[in-house]
């Protein structure tokens, strides 16, 4: 397979979305259903094209063939196999490519899915989502071709190697996660447009697509939670979110999501907030492509950004034509869009969700703003303004102490309307949890923000155990069945529900570990062999010294012994200052990284950086970092994962 | 009234709650952390800023000077384009630091001096450096 | 030549099938018959759709989550539903 094969594939890939979109549209008009077969069979054929040039790039990157530009870039000779394979989503143009090859999965499974279904909406689905390979497919041919050759006056034999700091799995699996949240939501997109385009409002394939929503946005959050924990585990700043503009550009279709995931129940039952479910698609997709932009365009400074490129101006062209069209659509489809049922009462389900709706996109909006205001404030005053954690943290916790509330309260109200003696019955226990939660951490002397935050985070696991309790009970008054019997087929039976509580008790845990931030403590010193320093009523002693020259790094290590306020031994600790490519004549090749090393417990971490060396003088120059209760964050996530998968888990029948 | 227009009114209501905590935020932000202003080193000098600021430049070749009594603390010298300013900054070190780098500081400047108490370097995680060319070194040593 | 077509071969394959599988279906007859076989599939689907839903319902009332009446007149709704659906399927 000659790298031109890999050019030509996406060449034909192009080719083919081109005619496919023609074919399908004409069977739009005429309703030849040859036409529907050629543009399907065309779909797939995108597919297969980009299945190839991505294979084909794969394969030139284990060659190591540095001919091409792309593997000389990001791979060299020492580089282990799997970071070549990851090679793939390391560069601009590969992670474009991955993120075709991502939505040509999806593509090909949506069409051979669909093939007995939906049969009115499919055509438009399938314009949709080729339209938006079309853009990829522009960018990766004309703009930033992965199989560029390599132009350089001298022979290439080596590559130039991925960065050790990128070299853990976390790294491999982090980027592929978000595509695979990202691309996702191009399917519930495609189907939200050919409805409106169909004028189509039956929940048949509302009901499809929640569960493809609910998969994108499953992988979208085990995405940001791993790039959480890459940041806490190998950037040693101690945190796990800065609100950085990347971090946010991801963050941002997530909140529309999940809005949209609850929204939607609502649509389903009771076919009302259809306005909102549009809007609510319609945006998540807006942002993930948005997303995709941010981190390219050079427009905002983050960890993360490429260098500053042409992309910028053509994913906001499209981003602009998404906005214009959708929103445009939906104008044309203002009758539709209308539901037939009015919200009837402030206490009532539906109004409990619509204002879920509200609240998501207002906190999405803040983080929005946040991450814009020094994109506006320099276009409007001319002066560069830094927006740090502080502003968005000011600005959100509030926000999102409110829908942790409303986590405990819309599973406590009825639907229509909850009755005086229903609000009584089911609040009382949750209110009562959470006053007492409260009382408690006052009493101990707790105050403001940590308070609310944990004291709602008891009032809606109190919520939580009442409606497993309640369907319990239901079930047992109707069938002869003990506890867990009736518990198991409980939940077998309504996935959905029973998955999205035991999600939301994720979300608690992870609450309780953000809180912990609150009483993060961090102490920098110097020691010596013998010497002792204390930080947040814990002993460290440097027991040793040490070095060692390793394959491609050397590295100083230092043996801390951690005591507690007791003296009694706690563990011990090997932070590492490393230099990597220590014997590259070049120095600026010489790249020093901190090795940490975390004492983890439920209850908090010790975070130990080994920030620098006097080997002269045997003086090591330690950070050390006290976090509470971070093993909840991750905690949270893995109960948050489960749930999800307890909600997705396919039925029988 | 109607339920409709009671509806209309909590819209209307929230929205404009949210507006106003937005703004009020934005102009109050309760740590001076929140924003700093991006500034460039010659406005520094020349308009003698003290507020908070934030400045960007490379770390001039030669001018990293660590303490002999307190290794955390350091100082060195900031040039963007042809200005040059001194930099004290007494906290850990970012593994990139070293001479020829971007940074970018945040502090006050007081008297001459710029007191950092953040230190950025540009992340090299996306390594779009130049090729490399095999023939003006050996590599052997890197080897496994 | 046949040189060209020997070490281009499989490259040919790959780029020419796709070619061919996707324009194959212009050159069958008119299909009709094929409306009514998804239209068999679709009110199947409708139909397990809406015994769902009932079941949901019993189960929101037993828990509470929804008054008398409203259940009666939601259940009834759902139940004509399902049978104009299976009158539907049994026409075709």
């Amino acid at each position: 397979m000659t790298p031109i094969a890999g050019g030509v594939a996406l060449n034909l890939a192009f080719g083919f979305s081109i005619l496919a979109v023609i074919t399908l549209f004409l069977h739009t008009r005429n309703g030849d259903q040859r036409l529907f077969l050629t543009g399907q069979r065309l779909a797939l054929g995108i597919s297969f094209f980009i299945f190839l040039a991505t294979f084909i790039l794969a394969f030139q990157l284990i060659q190591s063939n540095f001919d091409i530009d792309y593997v000389a870039r990001y791979t060299s000779l020492e580089t282990p196999f799997i970071y070549k394979i990851s090679a793939l989503w390391a560069g601009q143009s590969g992670s474009l490519l991955f993120w075709l090859f991502i939505l040509s999965i999806y593509t090909t499974i949506v069409i051979l899915q669909n093939q007995r279904k939906h049969n009115s909406l499919m055509p438009w689905v399938i314009i949709t989502l080729v339209i938006v390979q079309i853009f990829f497919l522009i960018l990766t041919n004309y703009v930033t071709n992965p199989f560029k050759p390599t132009d350089a006056d001298f022979i290439v034999t080596n590559g130039n190697g991925l960065n050790p700091l990128l070299q853990n799995v976390t790294m491999v699996i982090h980027p592929p996660m978000l595509y695979l949240g990202f691309v996702g939501f191009s399917v519930p997109f495609g189907f939200a447009i050919s409805a409106l385009i169909n004028g189509d409002t039956s929940p048949l394939w509302i009901q499809s697509i929640r569960r493809w929503a609910l998969v994108a946005w499953l992988f979208l959050s085990m995405g940001i939670i791993l790039g959480g924990w890459w940041a806490y585990r190998e950037l040693g700043w101690g945190g796990y979110w800065a609100w950085d503009p990347v971090e946010n550009a991801s963050f941002m279709p997530w909140l529309t999501a999940t809005a949209f995931i609850h929204s939607i129940i609502i649509q389903e039952k009771k076919d009302m907030l259809r306005l909102w479910n549009m809007s609510l698609i319609i945006m998540t997709f807006t942002l993930c492509i948005f997303g995709t932009f941010l981190t390219r365009s050079g427009v905002m400074s983050s960890v993360h950004s490429f260098t500053a490129s042409s992309l910028g101006p053509i994913f906001l062209t499209f981003v602009f034509l998404i906005i214009v069209v959708s929103f445009g659509m939906m104008y044309f489809r203002r009758n539709e869009l209308k539901s037939p049922r009015k919200m009837e009462s402030f206490t009532s389900r539906e109004s409990g969700f619509l204002f879920n709706n509200m609240v998501f996109v207002v906190l999405c909006f803040s983080v929005f703003w946040g991450t814009l205001f020094p994109v506006i404030s320099e276009a409007v005053r001319g002066t560069k303004i830094t927006v740090g954690p502080p502003f968005f943290n000011q600005m959100n916790i509030p926000i999102g102490l409110i829908l942790l509330a409303l986590t405990g309260i819309g599973p406590l109200l009825a639907w229509r309307k909850t009755g005086r003696k229903s609000l009584i019955r089911n609040f009382t226990f949750p209110i009562l949890t959470g006053l007492s939660t409260a009382t408690i951490l006052l009493f101990v002397g707790f105050r403001g923000y940590v308070v609310i935050s944990f004291s709602l985070g008891a009032f809606v696991t109190a919520t939580i155990g009442t409606e497993f309790a309640r369907g319990i009970y239901a079930r047992r008054k109707k069938f002869d069945e003990s506890i867990i019997k009736a518990l198991i087929r409980m939940v077998s039976k309504n996935r959905s529900r029973y998955g999205g509580y035991v999600v939301h008790i994720g979300i608690v845990f992870m609450f309780v570990g953000f809180t912990g931030q609150a009483f993060d403590d961090e102490k920098e010193f110097s020691l010596t062999v013998g010497e002792t320093d204390h930080v947040a009523g814990y002993t460290f002693e440097l027991i040793q010294l040490s070095e060692a020259e390793r394959a491609n790094h050397y590295a100083w290590i230092s043996d801390l012994r951690v005591t507690n306020k007791e003296g009694k031994f706690v563990t011990n600790l090997h932070p590492e200052k490393r230099i990597y490519f220590h014997n590259n004549p070049d120095p600026n090749r010489r790249q020093p990284h901190s090795e940490l090393d975390i004492y983890t417990t439920m209850n908090q971490d010790i975070y130990s950086i080994f920030s620098g060396v006097d080997s002269e003088n045997g003086v090591a120059f330690i950070k050390i970092m006290v976090n509470p209760l971070v093993r909840w964050v991750w905690v949270g996530g893995f109960i948050l994962v489960f749930g999800t998968m307890v909600a997705l888990w396919p039925r029988k029948d | 009234m109607n339920s409709n227009k009671k509806f209309f009114l909590m819209i209307t209501g929230i929205i404009g709650m949210v507006i106003f905590w937005i703004s009020w935020v934005s102009m109050n932000p309760a740590d001076e952390k929140a924003m700093t202003t991006f500034v460039s080193v010659d406005e520094l000098i020349n308009d003698n800023i003290n507020r908070r600021t934030k400045l960007g430049g490379l770390v001039k070749d030669g001018s990293i000077a660590i303490s002999k009594t307190n290794y955390l603390d350091c100082t060195f010298v900031l040039k963007e384009g042809n200005t040059e300013l001194d930099v004290k900054y007494g906290r850990t070190r970012p593994d990139l630091f070293k001479d020829g780098v971007e940074v970018i500081v945040t502090g006050q400047y007081l008297n001459g001096v710029f007191y950092a108490d953040e230190l950025q370097t540009k992340c090299a995680s996306r390594y779009e450096g130049d090729l490399r060319n095999e023939s003006s070194y050996n590599l052997n040593e890197i080897d496994s | 030549m046949i040189d060209f077509i020997r070490d281009y071969g499989l490259i040919l394959i790959l780029f020419i099938l796709p070619v061919i599988f996707a324009l194959q279906p212009l050159f069958l007859p008119r299909i009709e018959k094929i409306h009514i076989q998804l239209d068999v599939a679709e009110l199947k689907r409708k139909k397990l759709l809406i015994y769902r839903q009932i079941k949901e319902l019993e189960m929101e009332y037993d828990i509470g989550n929804i008054n008398e009446n409203d259940f009666i007149s939601g259940r009834a709704t759902l139940k004509k539903e399902v049978s104009e659906v299976i009158a539907a399927l049994k026409s075709l």
